[in-house]
């Protein structure tokens, strides 16, 4: 018995190494790939020289330069987008104790996309004379509010003494979802085309926009949120057999309710402020991870991470490739390659599932 | 130092469910809580683990009032087994039972000897790799027992409790036997046990004290020759009984009497 749970305390950690190579792996292909195609070794060595390593290689400047001011901050924002968006997922999953659970069920996406919107189509009769690249801050802004906002409201309104009522939480997050919807309606009934335009990347996802400059502000944000998610493992764990079970058992479950949701809403909410909406992650990945391993959340949760970092660095590339030197939008290609492997994956494993 | 109820009262809606319910559990005795379906059995026992927090009255657990308890420090003292807790993802027996180890801050080495321990205990070792999900209504039961026995299965200097609600409902009459027999063995650990039993001959079998509820109030509480008497049984329960005595242990065991039969068959007639 005891050397079962050393074992299992082993696999764990070989698992995440696992994956934290292919990750590696698929990152360092990501940088080579795209409309300058760079040789694995420069990219390489490129990467080692921003740490000081091998500064007497010479590379050619226009690699150096697509690297570094393009490539690097697209990848890195790429990772912790998916990390965040994988592991959210499967901590709401785990907390609302429903594997259908996604992080736009309480409401975050839906909150920022109607804020992103409202400014795109009224925020030009305000504001007329803001400059290109603060409009472009503001609407991350803007989504960021907008999905905070909401889940505060939603979470507020869920409230029953004290408590969070789970049931009531999904309930009022449906319904704040079709309000969103019905807003962003109104909006898109009153916008140009080109409004309309700027809001279709919005809705369905784009990774072009990173710069180191926006990474500042958000990166400290997605990697507190992810590396936070990771800590609430054994509660989690003990959450699967309800609450007042968890409590019994030495669970302080309002805070850990509360503090869980606050920060995958942070995470969800500053995704989406960074690169819009981008679905299907956070349903799929922590889905997999419990389906192909096993269901403790001391791997679910940092495999979760790892493994939305996987698939939207992957997505990523076939973004890039399959229509260059255009891109699809990434929400798209997410979903065109998750949802099929995603039914496959429940048609092999039917008898396993339960709600 | 006990694990005491002192004037509980529960009101949800404007309804009555408890009226001023007094009760002491022991450490190293069995108090089984007896009586009809929505009689408050199982309302108490929310109250008495602190699950329901809008009462009047007070519960005090080892002299301190349970409110101020953190939920570690609680979950150290005290362990609970509601009624068919329902687990979502496919965790297997080994992985639930060593979440009773949750608010142990122990080595994994030392959780692990424990629920060791506890399996052998509750004979669960055909089960401890199998998916939770997949295990019959009783083998859940005892895997849901085992989970609570390891969360105060080590000696302390303070006495520790355990809180059942129908702890054995869905297992046949020789697991029955054999988990009442784990759970009166190890009140000799400085446990004290509460259970809510719907068996009446398992509580006369088993327990030290029989507290009767009904209608919210405690109609009866005592020793089981003092409470278990037909007059009691017929009245608290509205249903003729016979009292035969075990020849062997001199314990009483109720039986139906046949006139409930003809009298409810007369009626479908």
């Amino acid at each position: 018995m005891v050397t079962s749970i050393v074992l299992r305390q082993y696999k764990t950690i070989t698992i995440l190494v696992v994956l934290g190579l292919s990750l590696l792996f698929v990152t360092l292909f990501s940088l080579t790939v795209g409309a300058v195609s760079i040789p694995f070794s420069d990219a390489v060595v490129i990467l080692c020289k921003s740490f000081g390593l091998f500064n007497d290689i010479t590379i050619d400047d226009t690699f150096t330069v697509v690297m570094t001011s393009i490539r690097l901050p697209r990848v890195v924002m790429t990772l912790l987008i998916g990390a965040a968006l994988g592991i959210s997922g499967a901590a709401l999953q785990g907390l609302f104790r429903n594997p259908l659970v996604e992080p736009s069920l309480i409401g975050v996406s839906g909150g920022s996309a109607a804020a992103v919107v409202v400014l795109i189509v009224f925020g030009s009769a305000v504001l007329p004379s803001v400059a290109l690249w603060s409009y472009s801050v503001m609407l991350s802004l803007a989504a960021f509010a907008g999905g905070s906002a909401i889940t505060f409201f939603v979470l507020k309104l869920s409230m029953d003494s004290g408590r969070t009522n789970m049931a009531a939480l999904i309930l009022i997050g449906v319904a704040v979802n079709a309000l969103t919807g019905a807003i962003i309606g109104v909006a898109i009934f009153y916008a140009n085309e080109q409004q309309m335009s700027m809001f279709l990347f919005w809705t369905l996802g784009d990774l072009g926009g990173a710069t180191w400059d926006k990474l500042r502000i958000a990166a400290p944000a997605l990697i507190l949120s992810t590396v936070g998610l990771c800590f609430f493992a054994k509660p989690l764990n003990v959450l699967a057999l309800g609450e007042a079970e968890a409590y019994h058992m030495g669970v302080h479950v309002e805070q850990t309710k509360r503090l869980m949701i606050f920060m995958a809403a942070a995470a969800v909410a500053v995704s989406v402020s960074l690169a819009g909406i981008i679905g299907f992650v956070g349903l799929i990945v922590p889905h997999l991870i419990r389906t192909i391993f096993y269901v403790d959340n001391t791997l679910v949760l940092p495999a979760s991470a790892l493994g939305g970092a996987f698939l939207l660095i992957i997505a990523d590339i076939i973004a890039r490739v399959v229509v260059a030197p255009a891109e699809l939008p990434i929400g798209v290609v997410t979903a065109l390659i998750g949802s099929p492997f995603f039914i496959m994956l429940l048609l092999k494993s039917k008898r396993k599932l339960q709600l | 130092m006990t694990y005491e109820a002192n004037n509980i009262s529960l009101s949800v809606s404007g309804r009555s469910i408890l009226k001023e319910i007094s009760l002491c559990i022991t450490p190293g005795k069995f108090t089984a809580v007896v009586g009809p379906n929505g009689a408050g059995k199982s309302s108490f026992v929310k109250i008495m683990s602190n699950e329901i927090a809008h009462y009047a009255g007070d519960v005090r657990v080892n002299g301190k009032n349970i409110s101020s308890y953190r939920p570690k420090e609680l979950s150290r003292i005290r362990s609970v087994m509601t009624q068919h807790p329902q687990v979502q993802f496919a965790f297997n027996v080994r992985e639930i039972i060593s979440f009773g180890r949750h608010a142990h801050d122990t080595t994994s080495g030392h959780n692990a000897s424990v629920i060791e321990e506890v399996v052998d205990a509750t004979n669960l070792h055909a089960f401890v790799d199998r998916n939770y999900l997949t295990l019959s209504g009783g083998e859940k039961q005892r895997v849901q027992l085992a989970r609570t026995l390891a969360q105060v299965w080590e000696e302390t200097l303070y006495p520790r409790y355990i809180l059942l609600d129908e702890p054995t409902s869905s297992m046949d009459i020789a697991q029955q036997q054999q988990m009442f027999g784990i759970i009166r063995g190890i009140c000799s650990r400085n446990i004290g046990v509460l259970a809510i039993v719907h068996d009446l001959n398992l509580a006369a079998q088993f327990s030290d004290e029989i507290c009767m509820i009904n209608n919210g109030r405690i109609q009866n509480v005592g020793s089981v020759e003092e409470v278990f008497t037909k007059e009691n049984i017929e009245e608290t329960f509205c249903c003729k009984v016979n009292i035969y005595r075990d020849p062997c242990t001199n314990c009483p065991f109720v039986v139906p009497t046949n006139e409930n039969v003809l009298y409810n068959m007369s009626i479908t007639k």
